[in-house]
């Protein structure tokens, strides 16, 4: 089952004047879900165009099932990509789209007939055959991209944000379809999103990318409870950010101080001292009625606007400390006790707030 | 506002008034701009119709309307466009020219979009330039200078059909290198990638992928080269040696300056005819190959922006 495995190793690009991937290591165990997950000019699609071979690395090397690959042009790769505007070709039908790369690797007739049955079969489009690709919806043209790629038996399945041009409905269920695939045929599979709920819904794994770098590795669950760095925990979902100042760290917990407030917050492997951000996300966020019995981690907050979105309801609250805090209160049908103008206490649990080193914003000098 | 006021009932206007409403028509098709568009056409068309109907003239007059005849056609045993020896071969050298120059033009273009498209980095941006000097050149410069290369440095080439093709190839390729290049910038990177991932060499790729994306372009630029090298006369002039190798807008240019006859009329009518089925059916190639792609509606404009350039 090792088949798929992708090793890179301080892999590089850089063009005219930008540098797009800024050396990254990053490994892939054969069989895996994995994402690149990252904002727009991060570097992820490079990175993807670099391992299917359509770039060639500055500097650095890919390790495709233990051979470095990073030579070696596309045409002569056990990769095969789906593209993010699917790119099949419009000459021709969906069986000779299907067929293309069994064509070019000159397998025999019989063989294809079956290979691309099989394909078609596997994304639910037999019957389909003779159709051209403009006659296809985009969810289908989606599917026949990924049998064109997959009736090929790649190692690696590289997938440049191939969900990207389907509405919101559609995507949900190829999300779905997509990961059962994955998880039948089972090889590995590269995808590239800037679509956080996407890659936190399919990845077994993924990386969040920023500036050409991987901030973050690991799994869902950890890469969205536990962020190690800002950029994660802001670009994962909405996070409430506030400034604080470090009194103690330790591996259990920590204390900050929050403009006067004193907070217990959970513990950090990281040597933090003076200045420091907290970060807690917005479900986590508990308000209690003003007057409430006092406790450790509460703020006095008043409602600032309420935020109908349907499943919950968003508080904005302008805690005491001067920030504004948004708080995501389920909708069970009660209704919401509080209005515009309401002193609410806020409960900040301590096992909900990290604290992160605060990290220099862009054009901040030393 | 006009519009508006004028619907009240009991309101008078002057007819100027109206006719000014009538073309402003606000909410509808701009009038006016329907009616420029109209008087071009118009413009343009009627002389050409006429010329056309005086081709069919039964007597030798040009601007007196006898009776329809084919008469300039083929019936006059002599004077006819059929029976009169300098028009037909002038006939056989235009077309000759111009199957010529689409089948050196046309391959030698593609082939030449095909590198300066992909070609990226030092000196793109400057055969990319060059590439449409052709385009801008006054032609009586590239027909003088031809006349010169073939006269002084290139002695083996002797005036007539070779140098009229050499220099209808010249000016031609530009077309068709402007053409193919913008279907290609069109058509982008992305299926030659799909298809370097499916395993397809380069070669593969071009042959399997490229070329049939690109064929609209090709019948389209193969059309456009015929319909410039029939229609060219300054270059044809100068490279040709007389005679037999005389085009039909030489002998059209001659003959009126003589004592011209309605064959004439006849020659530039079937010159007319040809160019247009050619570039209708050009274009009828490109509406049917382009129809799988959902830019549909825009055939007509890609078409027709390949003409605008000449």
């Amino acid at each position: 089952m090792a088949r798929g495995e992708i090793e890179l190793s301080k892999l590089r690009k850089e063009f005219a004047d930008v540098t797009a991937v800024d050396g990254i290591d990053l490994h892939v165990p054969g069989g895996e879900f994995f994402s690149l997950l990252g904002p727009s000019g991060c570097g992820k699609t490079t990175t993807l165009r670099m391992i299917a071979g359509f770039e060639q690395p500055t500097s650095g090397q890919i390790l495709l099932d233990g051979s470095d690959v990073a030579y070696t042009p596309p045409h002569h790769r056990n990769v095969n990509t789906v593209f993010q505007n699917y790119a099949l070709f419009p000459h021709l039908n969906v069986f000779d789209n299907i067929a293309f790369g069994l064509r070019r690797a000159k397998r025999p007739k019989k063989e294809i007939r079956e290979r691309v049955g099989q394909a078609l079969e596997l994304v639910q489009l037999s019957g389909y055959e003779r159709r051209k690709s403009s006659q296809l919806s985009g969810g289908q043209q989606q599917r026949v991209a990924l049998a064109r790629a997959l009736v090929l038996n790649p190692a690696v399945l590289l997938l440049d944000e191939p969900l990207g041009a389907l509405d919101a409905k559609l995507r949900k269920v190829l999300q779905i379809e997509l990961k059962a695939l994955q998880q039948e045929i089972g090889i590995t599979f590269l995808y590239v999103t800037h679509d956080q709920e996407e890659a936190l819904t399919m990845s077994d794994r993924l990386a969040v990318m920023n500036g050409g770098h991987v901030e973050q590795v690991g799994a869902p669950q950890d890469v969205y409870e536990d962020p190690e760095t800002l950029f994660v925990a802001d670009f994962l979902g909405v996070s409430n950010l506030m400034d604080a100042h470090v009194v103690s760290s330790g591996p259990s917990a920590c204390k900050v101080a929050v403009d006067g407030y004193e907070l217990e917050t959970r513990g950090t492997d990281l040597d933090l001292r003076g200045a420091a951000r907290i970060v807690i996300r917005p479900e986590r966020v508990g308000l209690e009625e003003h007057g409430a019995p006092s406790g450790p981690n509460r703020i006095p907050g008043m409602v600032e606007r309420l935020v109908y979105v349907g499943s919950a309801v968003q508080v904005i609250v302008r805690a005491a400390t001067g920030e504004s805090l948004q708080a995501l209160v389920q909708n069970t049908g009660q209704g919401i006790p509080w209005e515009q103008g309401t002193p609410v206490q806020v409960h900040l649990p301590s096992d909900a707030v990290r604290v992160l080193p605060a990290e220099k914003r862009a054009g901040e000098s030393e | 506002m006009t519009t508006v006021a004028e619907r009240q009932p009991g309101t008078r206007f002057s007819a100027a008034a109206r006719v000014r409403g009538w073309l402003r028509n606000t909410w509808g098709k701009p009038r006016f701009l329907v009616l420029i568009t109209w008087a071009y056409i118009l413009w343009s068309i009627v002389p050409v119709l006429i010329a056309v109907q005086f081709s069919f003239n039964a007597t030798r007059s040009r601007t007196v309307w006898d009776s329809f005849s084919t008469r300039w056609y083929w019936g006059d045993s002599v004077d006819s466009v059929w029976h009169d020896p300098t028009l037909r071969h002038a006939l056989v050298q235009t077309f000759k020219l111009a199957g010529a120059d689409v089948l050196i033009a046309v391959p030698i273009g593609v082939m030449l979009a095909l590198g300066l498209a992909r070609w990226r980095g030092r000196g793109s941006g400057a055969s990319n330039f060059i590439m449409l000097f052709p385009l801008v050149t006054p032609e009586i410069v590239m027909g003088v200078s031809l006349l010169l290369v073939f006269t002084e440095l290139f002695t083996f080439i002797h005036t007539g059909t070779t140098a009229q093709i050499l220099g209808h190839v010249t000016f031609s390729i530009s077309f068709v290198v402007v053409i193919v290049r913008g279907r290609l910038f069109s058509i982008g990177r992305q299926y030659e990638e799909a298809a370097a991932d499916l395993g397809a060499s380069p070669f593969v790729a071009l042959t399997r992928v490229l070329l049939p994306l690109l064929t609209p372009a090709i019948v389209a630029s193969a059309a456009v080269v015929f319909a410039i090298s029939a229609d060219d006369f300054v270059i044809s002039q100068w490279l040709s040696k007389g005679g037999e190798t005389d085009t039909v807008p030489i002998r059209i240019y001659s003959a009126t300056r003589a004592a011209p006859l309605p064959s004439v009329n006849a020659i530039a009518t079937i010159m007319l005819v040809s160019t247009l089925l050619i570039v209708s059916a050009g274009f009828l190639a490109w509406r049917m190959l382009t129809s799988g792609e959902r830019r549909t509606g825009r055939s007509a404009e890609d078409f027709g922006s390949a003409f605008n350039l000449s």
